[in-house]
């Protein structure tokens, strides 16, 4: 399991990515760092969850660059309307994660609340030791690999991700 | 392969005094309650330990929170937990001494924007294991954890280098300044030009160039300048396999 994605192809991508999300007004942002490895791709927005939740929560996403791994890596944090950080059994009641997986033994597998290695502070990460062996499939073939890595998490997670983001860039630039 | 037996011993079987003391504003009875001495090995976390002094705790803190989380504090810094009991004495005071080390508990106000959450010992574990598979990517490429059943996880202790000679791919280090962030990144264990063996002095000039007299500690000890970093990561890695260590 070699280096996947380099730092470089990984800041190449994000760029693209933005550039994407700017044309479909998706919201993700490229906060760049003189310290490479500290920059990273976010998006804030609100969510409603589930139809019981009335109120709206805020959740953040932030995909970053995994040296360790050397591939992207997926953390997020969502919070209430009062302002209260959503454990993970909250997270899954909302349905913000997808069933499965099925027991928490599972769940924690693949979601761990980590210090972030940019931020310090505790955020939700997908755990990235499957993705590099993923992401390897679709090198050739991914028109840009953030998309393709998003497309992976969205099996976890709720992102509603525009089907707009697969298009080729053509046909994107002029529905737009 | 990691040889100096007794020095693994004393790594090993290092513990540390605590002294536990409840908050004042926890307190709901009139009658104080006793601190709570312990011994603990600096090997350890938090959460694996401390089950006996939160029972003793309590009873003299108010019942509608004694399902809520405890969390401690050092000086007003609150601990986070999923680092090893020794490397946060040695952060906090490494420079300073103080033996029993006084920790204020509590169970109300849980800081979340600092600390993670940590509702059972499962959470403990599937830190500590994604932290090993992060070390052995380092080491190995991954090619140890990848072959073991999650039972054997279980067994784990420290993972020694693959062969008789060869030393690990990338040495997984993570260092720590005082105010607590953290700097990690590719440490080879050999020097590239000559690809002889990359000792503690090599790495600091290479991460830290403008800095003179960078000093290393972990395990209350600073590390002498000329030890070689494949040694280190055999012998004074934590059982999580990384070598914690704070900049002094």
């Amino acid at each position: 399991m070699d280096s996947n994605l380099s730092l470089e192809e990984f800041l190449a991508a994000a760029k693209e990515f933005v550039e994407i999300s700017n044309i479909l007004c998706d919201g993700w942002k490229l906060i760049e760092n003189e310290c490479l490895l500290k920059s990273y791709v976010q998006k804030e927005c609100f969510i409603k969850p589930s139809k019981e939740d009335s109120l709206p929560m805020k959740a953040e996403y932030v995909m970053f660059y995994s040296l360790s791994y050397g591939v992207p890596q997926f953390s997020f944090n969502v919070w209430n309307s009062l302002g209260v950080l959503l454990t993970i059994k909250e997270l899954r009641r909302v349905l913000f994660i997808k069933e499965p997986p099925q027991s928490d033994e599972n769940l924690y597998s693949v979601i761990t609340q980590q210090e972030h290695p940019i931020f310090f502070r505790p955020y939700f990460i997908v755990h990235p030791c499957r993705t590099g062996e993923l992401l390897a499939c679709f090198k050739g073939s991914s028109t840009n690999i953030l998309v393709t890595f998003l497309g992976m998490i969205e099996d976890v997670i709720k992102l509603n991700l525009p089907m707009e983001y697969g298009k080729p860039s053509g046909i994107r630039k002029t529905s737009s | 392969m990691a040889n100096d037996r007794e020095l693994l011993r004393e790594i090993w079987d290092g513990k540390l005094p605590i002294c536990f003391q409840l908050a004042q504003e926890e307190i709901m009875e009139i009658q104080q309650p006793d601190p709570f001495y312990v011994m603990v090995p600096r090997l350890s976390y938090f959460p694996l330990v401390t089950d006996k002094m939160k029972r003793h705790f309590l009873r003299y803190i108010s019942q509608e929170n004694s399902d809520s989380e405890m969390w401690l504090d050092y000086n007003g810094q609150p601990l986070k937990w999923h680092y090893p009991i020794g490397f946060l004495y040695d952060l906090f005071c490494g420079n300073e001494p103080q033996l029993p080390w006084i920790l204020t508990v509590h169970f109300t106000k849980f800081p979340e924007d600092i600390l993670l959450r940590c509702s059972n010992k499962d959470v403990v574990e599937a830190h500590f294991i994604s932290t090993v598979k992060e070390a052995d990517v380092l080491k190995h490429r991954g090619q140890v954890m990848s072959t073991m059943q999650k039972k054997d996880h279980n067994q784990l202790r420290l993972m020694e280098s693959h062969g008789e000679n060869e030393g690990f791919k990338h040495i997984p280090v993570r260092i720590y300044s005082d105010d607590g962030t953290c700097h990690q990144s590719l440490v080879n264990p050999k020097n590239c030009t000559d690809g002889s063996r990359k000792t503690v002095q090599h790495m600091i000039t290479e991460l830290y160039p403008d800095k003179t007299s960078v000093k290393l500690r972990t395990h209350g000890i600073t590390i002498p300048s000329d030890t070689p970093l494949q040694w280190l990561s055999e012998h004074l890695s934590y059982p999580d396999n990384f070598l914690h260590l704070c900049l002094c």
